[in-house]
């Protein structure tokens, strides 16, 4: 029995043949542990990061030899009492840390309306708008748009200008830490908005008719339902939020003009500027820390399901 | 429907009904989903708004609820005039298509949700919950979460959430629609148990016309957006306005035709060259000699035999053949060629079907019917 092989698509016969290949190279016999081959690629990334993960660490417990400029033989925890106690790490480490905090609130308080009136407006023209206006920011680079605010913000710059021309004297906008935040909350807007729209979108729209026909007016209803129930986007949004302007760099760096550093400008420096690789190495794995008992806390205290966008909410 | 009658102030009757709908019109861009709706209920009645979707049902509700304003028109509700008056304060409970309960609250504080927006004594919240959860049999349930209720649960917490406030109105926008047959069956009695128990005012939305009869004491067909026929089920059901309403509530056949004879009530139709007798059916003017129109009849007013014996009494007597035998369980449908009418396929029931002949594919038959049974409507 052989029926006309004109009968059959090529692409049928392609991925017959492919699947015989398939069958020489990995046998049925096999099949179970085909899930753990495709973990592979994964695990070899993660054991890329641990390996890089080990080496820092490695470096962090050498201190700089000043004179020869060449990491010392033994291991010392010298470099974490000095990030513990110079009065220069931690006033960065502070400024970073309350300066995420700021810029998460301010975020997320600027990023929750947006996100309801994006995902609860009846105008598809509207809403098309609002997606166009959050993304567009995703294809100018993160120095480029640090560059437009100094264009911007500048002493010459357009603010100044139009303020000179009612006779205000040029002020400084730029190179302090309410331009670094500034900047941050305009960065992370967009994180925010895509990670809250998902948990809104979970949200019926007939839950907030029922508070309202139950009595709740739209104060009430805001707090008591919609706010409640978006707490797995705002808890998510502003973790990301938080942990992408702990790490950042180039803003700091552009709008803060060397005057507002981060802890990751400080770990620059060290890298790069005074070469200390163990210093440097110290702050990452400090920031890695910080990071990580942040994101463990709330877990602990909101659940790991939080982070499940939405989805399954038992 | 019924407009007041002359030389009755307005003022009155609005006052008389719990809910008056006076010339509603609601158009959607240039979709008329609601055309001119009107009607009257009375204190404590339950009324069912049945339709087909995209007839204009739930609209309508949604305007009475105030989450739509009506484009032209009005609505009172106990008497006052709600087209200022927004949602969260009018005194109408509602049950939502979807339930709508509250996901990160419990049974009881979904409950006692309205009671503490409506700002009710704190010290009286939890006696009252209670009370209610009582009354929809989840006594003890309190403390569950939404999603460890069964379905039909759910629907008595949103029962309840919707009657605890002692609203004036109680709205049910087809909560019914989404359970398995036997738990809609069960619920239907339920609502129609507590909503005599409480006496509460209710318009329920659905297409199941099924539902309409078991729970309503009246009921409103819609149809593209306008009302067809306000009426108890009784007469919703015998006496149809309308051949849409005929139609669409029970099995109806169609014999269409023009007609050959009218005197008083009575008319004949030719169908397909045979003389058919009927009654002029519903408020609508009757058809005039020559005019076409539609005998409406039901499947279960047809009677059927192996032969015409015994059917002298009926005008209608025809034979056929059996083309198909549908056993339904409590009946049997058959559904018979007829060659005197044109070939036209009756579809009849037989409700005690052990007790008579039953019959099969290709099986002669003969028809039967009264007069009075088959409505005939203006085409």
């Amino acid at each position: 029995m052989r029926p006309s092989r004109a009968a059959y698509p090529i692409r049928w016969r392609v991925m017959d043949i492919l699947e015989q290949v398939a069958g020489k190279l990995w046998p049925r016999s096999f099949s179970a542990g085909l899930p753990y081959l495709m973990l592979l690629p994964a695990l070899l990334l993660v054991g890329v990061l641990v390996w890089g993960l080990v080496e820092i660490g490695d470096s962090s417990l050498r201190t700089l030899d000043t004179s020869t400029f060449l990491m010392s033989e033994n291991y010392t925890l010298a470099n974490y009492q000095r990030a513990l106690s110079e009065r220069f790490f931690t006033t960065v480490a502070g400024r970073s840390l309350m300066g995420s905090l700021i810029v998460t609130v301010v975020t997320l308080i600027f990023a929750f309306p947006y996100s309801y009136l994006m995902v609860r407006t009846q105008s598809s023209a509207l809403r098309k708008f609002l997606l166009v206006a959050l993304f567009l920011p995703f294809f100018i680079g993160q120095v480029v748009r640090a560059y437009g605010w100094l264009i911007i913000l500048g002493n010459q710059g357009m603010v100044n200008e139009a303020l000179g021309l009612v006779g205000v004297t040029p002020i400084r906008l730029l190179y302090n830490y309410p331009a670094v935040l500034f900047g941050l909350v305009q960065y992370m807007l967009p994180f925010a908005v895509l990670m809250l729209a998902p948990a809104m979108t979970a949200i019926p729209a007939e839950l907030e008719s029922a508070a309202s026909s139950l009595g709740a007016n739209w104060i009430s209803s805001f707090r008591h339902i919609v706010l409640p129930l978006s707490k797995p986007g705002l808890v998510g949004a502003g973790l990301v939020v938080f942990t992408l302007s702990l790490t950042d760099f180039a803003i700091p760096a552009i709008l803060g003009g060397g005057s507002q550093d981060f802890i990751a400008n400080a770990i620059y420096d060290q890298f790069f500027r005074t070469s200390d690789q163990g210093m440097g190495a110290t702050l990452s794995l400090l920031l890695v820390a910080v990071g990580s008992i942040l994101v463990g806390l709330v877990f602990m205290v909101f659940g790991a399901g939080t982070l499940a966008m939405g989805g399954d909410r038992k | 429907m019924s407009a007041a009658p002359a030389g009755v102030p307005q003022q009155e009757t609005a006052a008389a009904a719990a809910v008056s709908v006076k010339r509603v019109s609601k158009v959607f861009g240039d979709v008329h989903a609601v055309r001119e709706a009107s009607f009257d209920l009375p204190k404590g009645r339950f009324l069912t708004i049945l339709g087909p979707s995209g007839s204009g049902k739930t609209t309508l509700l949604r305007m009475i609820a105030g989450f739509d304003a009506p484009t032209e028109g009005d609505i009172y509700i106990g008497g006052q005039p709600v087209k200022a008056v927004p949602p969260h304060k009018r005194a109408i409970g509602m049950v939502f298509q979807k339930l709508a309960l509250f996901p990160h609250m419990t049974a009881a504080e979904n409950v006692a949700f309205p009671l503490k927006m409506r700002r009710h004594d704190a010290r009286t919240i939890p006696e009252k919950v209670e009370r209610y959860l009582e009354l929809v049999r989840l006594g003890g349930y309190g403390k569950r979460r939404i999603d460890e209720l069964s379905g039909g649960q759910q629907q008595r917490v949103a029962i309840a959430r919707a009657l605890v406030f002692e609203p004036d109105l109680l709205l049910l926008d087809e909560p019914l629609a989404a359970l398995d047959r036997k738990l809609r069956e069960e619920m239907q009695l339920e609502f129609r148990r507590i909503q005599k128990e409480l006496g509460v005012t209710t318009i329920n939305v659905t297409h199941d016309q099924r539902e309409a009869l078991v729970v309503s004491d009246e009921i409103v067909v819609m149809d593209g957006g306008e009302i067809q026929q306000m009426a108890q089920p009784v007469h919703t059901y015998r006496t149809p306005a309308n051949a849409f309403v005929a139609n669409f509530i029970g099995v109806t056949n169609f014999l269409e035709g023009s007609v050959v004879e009218t005197s008083n009530e009575a008319i004949a139709l030719s169908v397909g060259g045979m003389r058919v007798k009927g009654v002029a059916g519903g408020t609508a003017k009757v058809p005039a000699q020559g005019e076409l129109a539609a005998g409406a009849l039901r499947a279960e007013q047809i009677r059927i035999a192996p032969t015409v014996q015994g059917f002298s009494g009926l005008a209608n007597v025809v034979s056929g053949e059996v083309r198909d035998a549908i056993f339904e369980g409590e009946r049997i449908v058959y559904e018979v060629v007829v060659p005197e009418l044109g070939g036209a396929v009756l579809r009849v029931f037989d409700h005690d079907a052990e007790s008579h002949q039953q019959f099969g594919p290709g099986d002669s038959v003969a028809l039967g019917w009264n007069a009075k049974d088959m409505y005939i409507f203006k085409k």
